[in-house]
């Protein structure tokens, strides 16, 4: 019996190639085509409202969303949320670390603890601190004013710094997963012949932990960066954007034009420059990391 | 001595500083579990630590309530997500760790695992819309299959790495094909990472906002979507809020604990490589 040539093809295929087909076929059915299909959307005036007329108009959305007072905004209150948690939680995840390594007794039941917050739903955090730090039933609040200090946590000022506090108290944990493991991997040598030539702590922290952890560091940075430029929960949960636009993050402006305004082309064009973004990012911080790269 | 520095200063440092950080991450869970057992009456008091403790809060949200089924969507919609993510991530994660010439796809895992949902919520939301799929189980397992399967491949190339390649060559001379020594000889001894990633990529679906707040209507709710009803522009109901969200935090609490090792392989492992 004669099988079609395709058919054929695929029984002759090399084992390794029949072995990641139903990844590949599955991939391009839910990731390749909706890619594709997001690229398409930016060139259309494409608007939910009226989904059977739906024109081609070249790069006008990138226009407009490229001036966009609010497009701009969003990428703003984004990447200063992004900076400033992933490097509160760098420093946090590390001096964990370093302590927990230091642990003589409960080393285990410490780092359960303290890495639980990673695991949970991000709604529930967001709710969870929406409710704690509430002005008139959260305990925070309450407890600070006792003692003098009244804070609007969620107010004009403080509200984009709060939302990075709850970021910072849900994945500090994840860098110091990510450190725990880097350190447990560091070879012993270079800090034997370091306490035999006698050098100091913050020397051998400097000169040798530092530069050794290097690319654990970088590949840390960059999950945890580009996990943070997907905030949305947290200010779904929150504040709405508000007060004004002063926590609205690109994600939520995507949200927003998409599914609020039903403008489907004008928030595709805002995801591709997203993403657009997000590689020239991931391209500087490997580049600028490369040299010392201790493999 | 629970901390392991030398002078005595730096210990009591240490010790404060581990001490701070656990009560930082647990007082918020010993509140909202206090908020759930407040009588109703007493909800949202920031003052109140001493009182009788009520059930009534558990109680609406167990026997008179859509929790139970949106449980029931989250468990069966991450349940599937995850099956269907082993078995095309498994052979592939194998083929990527064993095999030359996948550089470049072990990559392109990668790039997937770090594409933004907004990039690929709207599009699916167009086809799932067109297939009339919105508001159905399906669309959503669709939906978290994008950042399931590229996180469960890429834990499986790690687990794959760790595994001598005697033992499969050793199978090949006893008369197996590669297939064969793949699923009977390779796949048993992974095991244990198979489940590690397949909780890992469970805990991520049950825990999903931004999809299934876009794609799920009343029947196909899944949990995460229901707690962010409970406090709206329309009213808050903070006990039962709190019920709702140790719910959705416990299991996945006792979940991630029993992984934690190999999620230590997993993310820092592979990543760690790079």
């Amino acid at each position: 019996m004669r099988y079609p040539l395709i058919i054929t093809n695929a029984a002759q295929m090399h084992i390794k190639y029949k072995l990641i087909l139903p990844l590949v076929f599955l991939l391009s059915g839910i990731m390749l085509y909706p890619f594709i299909f997001s690229l398409w959307l930016s060139l259309q005036d494409y608007r939910l409202t009226r989904i059977n007329d739906v024109q081609f108009v070249g790069f006008e959305n990138f226009g407009f969303i490229a001036t966009d007072q609010s497009f701009l905004n969003a990428m703003g209150n984004t990447i200063s949320f992004v900076a400033s948690a992933v490097i509160f939680e760098l420093i946090l995840g590390l001096s964990l670390a370093l302590l927990i390594q230091k642990l003589v007794i409960f080393k285990g039941l410490v780092r359960s603890i303290l890495l639980a917050p990673m695991f949970i739903t991000p709604i529930a955090v967001g709710l969870m601190f929406r409710f704690l730090l509430n002005s008139e039933i959260g305990i925070i609040p309450f407890y600070l004013l006792r003692v003098g200090v009244s804070l609007d946590w969620f107010g004009p000022e403080l509200a984009l710094f709060s939302i990075v506090l709850i970021d910072v108290w849900q994945w500090t944990p994840f860098m110091l997963l990510m450190f725990l493991a880097g350190l447990e991997a560091l070879p012993k040598t270079p800090f034997e012949a370091a306490r035999v030539d006698g050098a100091g702590r913050w020397l051998t922290f400097f000169s040798i932990t530092l530069p050794m952890l290097r690319p654990v560091i970088v590949v840390a940075l960059i999950i945890r960066a580009l996990d943070a430029f997907k905030v949305f929960e947290y200010v779904f949960a929150i504040t709405r954007g508000g007060p004004g636009n002063s926590t609205e993050t690109i994600m939520y402006y995507i949200y927003q034009t998409g599914f609020r305004f039903f403008r489907m082309g004008e928030a595709a064009a805002a995801s591709i420059l997203l993403i657009i973004f997000i590689l020239v990012f991931v391209i500087l911080i490997v580049n600028l990391s490369r040299p010392k790269v201790i493999k | 001595m629970i901390v392991s520095f030398e002078n005595r200063l730096s210990r009591f440092l240490g010790t404060t500083a581990i001490f701070i950080a656990i009560i930082l991450v647990l007082f918020p869970f010993f509140w909202i579990f206090l908020e759930s057992i407040k009588p109703p009456s007493l909800g949202g008091r920031p003052d109140i630590w001493r009182f009788e403790p009520s059930w009534e809060n558990w109680g609406e949200i167990v026997f008179n309530s859509n929790v139970p089924l949106n449980i029931l969507n989250s468990f069966f919609i991450a349940l599937i997500t995850v099956v269907i993510s082993l078995i095309c991530g498994a052979p592939a994660a194998y083929a990527f760790s064993r095999f030359r010439g996948f550089q470049g796809a072990r990559y392109s895992i990668l790039a997937a695992e770090m594409m933004p949902p907004a990039i690929l919520i709207l599009p699916l939301f167009l086809l799932l819309y067109k297939l009339e799929l919105i508001d159905s189980r399906v669309g959503v397992i669709t939906a978290h299959l994008t950042f399931v399967v590229p996180v469960v491949t890429w834990f499986l190339i790690g687990f794959f790495d760790e595994v001598p390649k005697d033992l499969e060559d050793q199978a090949m001379i006893d008369g197996y094909t590669r297939f064969q020594a793949f699923y009977k000889v390779i796949l048993p001894v992974v095991r244990p990472g198979l489940a590690a990633a397949g909780i890992f990529g469970f805990v991520l679906s049950w825990n999903d906002l931004f999809y299934s707040l876009l794609l799920t209507g009343a029947e196909s709710r899944t949990l995460p979507v229901a707690i962010a009803g409970f406090w709206t522009f329309r009213g808050i109901e903070l006990g039962k809020m709190a019920v709702a969200i140790l719910i959705a935090v416990i299991p996945v609490l006792i979940l991630s604990y029993s992984i934690q090792k190999h999620l230590i392989r997993g993310i820092g492992g592979s990543g760690v490589k790079y």
